[in-house]
């Protein structure tokens, strides 16, 4: 799937991702201990030990629903979370990207994945998403333009934290 | 007033290009139907039952006498050379075609206006006191609080996909002229013990479906941290507010799932994080802000200006015009004038191209070049010298916009119902003009004494009825359109929700209806008393057994 970093599109993606099933936990093994791992909140709740233990890159992945405190202690742990985007109505991942960037002052990768399109990325970008998953059908160069359609920034956020009166 | 500088025009004026990208993607096939629904709603486009509407910002209800000429100016442009002011204060053109509405957007930017968040699930424009600044007693401006919000809340990053719409109103007189207790958020501008002023919050307000009075959250806030707060409220919402039921996702259904006090519990732990940070509001920009509010230059009068009180005298109908619609200035030799938008036969709020070019230059004229918009669809010219009056009500008879009928029964607040929404279940237009022809006249409506009657096409409830003193909802039975009374809401500060009276009603009745309930209110009533006072003090049951009596 094409992916965004920092507001340029990259073609290599260090990440896989594993999925849990009805709740039943993915076969780790499957990928390469080195390599980097992305895995869903249940199953990084059920085999944290192991997916602590390996040597590549962690990654959890959660949606509307996750309580972020929960997550807080790992995050130390983490060098990615991706938040999930179900519909295009759904404005819950802006909140929790400035929630992990701004008040648990996660550092890592965040990526926005899911329903990601052209005219929501630039206020992901504001929130603290630094990395866009776009889908085959929805992607294009032009895109990228979306970042700087409004150059203004009124509001503080997790790219600037100065409101307007401050900058 | 307040002005844009070089930035703030330029977001304006970027956010009709992203605007006019987004139109231009949606007609080339690249965005898909149910994603330019969202995108057009947050710039104020809905598709209506038969042409798209644009609702543009007015923001806490001021315009420039400028901006005034540029709306008559689209209106003729491109559209019927009329507009519709609405119960929030902001204006709507009824009849833009999709493809032109960048172009109207690029227009308007022109005079610093723009259609930003006049809809959608996002915080919507900040409404506030009509007469706010020229009111006695009143604890602060609430105008500068209400721009500063704008300002934090306009293409706010975070809360631009909530639950659902959000509305928040700001108020610092006795008199609650916003609503601000049917609102998302009330911001009430009071003074502490220590003689501070600060904010008292409001929040879960609201009508529609569920009309709910809000319930404080914070009894005293400090001026700074208004933003701090306002943010840990919304963020709270947008992750905790219900998004699965479109009926159940308004914060209202939020703070009553969880309890008030667990909601406060969340709000607060969210602000003791944030307060004090970058959101604090530094002294200088509050002072910033209030600069552009200052009062105009009024001239000096010593008491009441002579060739006015002699008008009075002479002339009957100004001086009913004057009593019933222009209100007290805190200034000595002013008035505050409302301009009924409340012709016979016309939707209220609606007016002509030609009447806007009228008003914008009475207000040059009259009142420093500023107009203001009414919570109750109407307009306001805000000081007007004593002196000036009578020929002010001249020429507003002229434009007839002197409809001495202000805070009647003839001064309903009414949705645009079937004729104009997609969402309707019943007409309403037709009924005001019903009503209007019923009750045509004044000496009765004037004896009847304060009456808000308020009417919407369906339970969306957009002319608020449940807090009309009278409501009245359209419903829909088997395809005809059928109306529903309720007695005795309040929208001011005794905010209250009206009762339902009984069974729906064809449409024919209404205007009998109505009659029959005010023959018993006439009956009822204690000396002086407001309609609004005998139905709490008598109750729904008097007025029940009189308009159900079956005919023997
Ligand atoms: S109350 Fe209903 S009919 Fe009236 S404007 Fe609102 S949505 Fe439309």
């Amino acid at each position: 799937m094409p992916l965004i970093i920092d507001q340029q599109p990259v073609q290599q993606d260090s990440w896989t991702y594993l999925a849990s099933e009805e709740g039943v936990a993915p076969d780790l093994s499957s990928v390469a201990d080195s390599s980097d791992l992305l895995v869903d909140w249940s199953c990084f709740q059920q085999c944290k030990e192991q997916l602590l233990g390996r040597s590549g890159g962690l990654g959890v992945r959660i949606d509307g629903f996750a309580n972020l405190d929960e997550l807080s202690c790992d995050l130390d742990q983490l060098s990615l979370v991706a938040i999930e985007f179900p519909s295009f109505a759904d404005g819950r991942g802006f909140s929790q990207a400035r929630l992990l960037r701004d008040s648990l002052g996660f550092a890592g990768q965040i990526r926005a994945v899911g329903d990601v399109t052209w005219d929501r990325l630039r206020f992901m970008h504001r929130c603290g998403f630094d990395a866009m998953e776009v889908s085959e059908d929805r992607y294009s160069e032009d895109m990228l333009k979306a970042f700087g359609e409004i150059e203004v920034r009124l509001q503080g956020a997790a790219d600037d934290p100065r409101p307007i009166y401050r900058q | 007033m307040y002005l844009y500088n070089e930035r703030e025009q330029q977001l304006i004026e970027q956010r009709v290009e992203q605007y006019r990208d987004q139109t231009r993607r949606y007609l080339a096939g690249e965005i898909p139907d149910e994603e330019f629904r969202i995108l057009r709603l947050q710039n104020g486009l809905y598709i209506q039952r038969q042409a798209p509407m644009l609702r543009i910002a007015i923001n806490y209800g001021l315009l420039s006498s400028r901006q005034m000429r540029a709306l008559a100016q689209v209106s003729r442009d491109y559209d019927k050379n009329y507009a519709h002011f609405t119960t929030r204060q902001n204006v709507q053109l009824n009849w833009p075609e999709l493809e032109k509405v960048p172009d109207i957007l690029a227009d308007l930017a022109k005079v610093q206006m723009h259609a930003i968040q006049t809809s959608g699930s996002c915080i919507r424009s900040v409404t506030s006191d009509h007469f706010a600044g020229i009111v006695a007693g009143e604890v602060e401006d609430p105008r500068p609080w209400s721009e500063i919000i704008r300002q934090w809340a306009a293409l706010h990053p975070e809360f631009a996909y909530l639950p659902r719409k959000f509305k928040i109103a700001v108020s610092a007189a006795e008199e609650d002229r916003a609503a601000t207790q049917v609102h998302d958020i009330g911001v009430h501008i009071v003074r502490n013990d220590q003689g501070e002023v600060g904010f008292e919050v409001l929040v879960g307000g609201g009508l529609g479906r569920t009309p709910v009075i809000g319930k404080q959250i914070r009894p005293f806030l400090e001026q700074q941290e208004l933003l701090s707060y306002l943010e840990a409220i919304l963020r709270v919402y947008n992750l905790h507010g219900r998004r699965d039921n479109k009926y159940k996702s308004r914060i209202k259904i939020t703070v009553n799932a969880m309890g008030i006090d667990k909601f406060r519990e969340l709000v607060e732990a969210e602000f003791e994080r944030t307060r004090g940070g970058e959101l604090r509001l530094p002294e200088a920009e509050i002072e910033r802000v209030k600069a552009f509010f200052k009062a105009p230059d009024y001239e000096q009068f010593d008491g009441d200006d002579a060739s006015y009180l002699s008008e009075l005298e002479q002339d009957k109908d100004f001086a009913i015009w004057v009593e019933r619609n222009s209100f007290a200035h805190k200034v000595p030799g002013y008035r505050a004038v409302t301009l009924a938008l409340k012709a016979l036969l016309k939707a209220p709020g609606d007016i002509t191209d030609v009447q806007m070019d009228a008003v914008a230059d009475l207000a040059d004229k009259y009142s420093f070049g500023e107009v203001r918009s009414t919570h109750e669809q109407n307009l306001v010219l805000a000081h007007v010298k004593q002196s000036d009056l009578y020929s002010l009500w001249k020429a507003l008879s002229e434009l007839e916009l002197a409809r001495p009928v202000v805070g009647t029964l003839n001064d309903m607040i009414c949705c645009p119902g079937l004729d104009f929404c997609s969402l309707a279940n019943a007409e309403t237009l037709g009924v005001a003009e019903q009503i209007q022809n019923r009750f045509d006249d004044l000496d009765y409506l004037y004896d009847l004494g304060e009456m808000k009657l308020k009417m919407s096409g369906c339970i969306n409830a957009c002319a608020h009825h449940h807090v009309g003193h009278i409501g009245i909802l359209g419903v829909d039975k088997n395809g005809e359109s059928y109306y529903q009374f309720t007695l005795g809401g309040s929208a001011a500060e005794d905010a209250s929700l009206g009762k339902v009276l009984g069974k729906s009603i064809p449409k024919e009745q209404v205007a009998e209806m109505l009659e029959k309930i005010l023959s018993v209110f006439v009956e009822q009533r204690e000396e002086g008393e407001r309609f609004i006072d005998t139905v709490r003090r008598v109750g729904n049951v008097p007025f029940k057994e009189r308009v159900y009596a079956t005919n023997h």
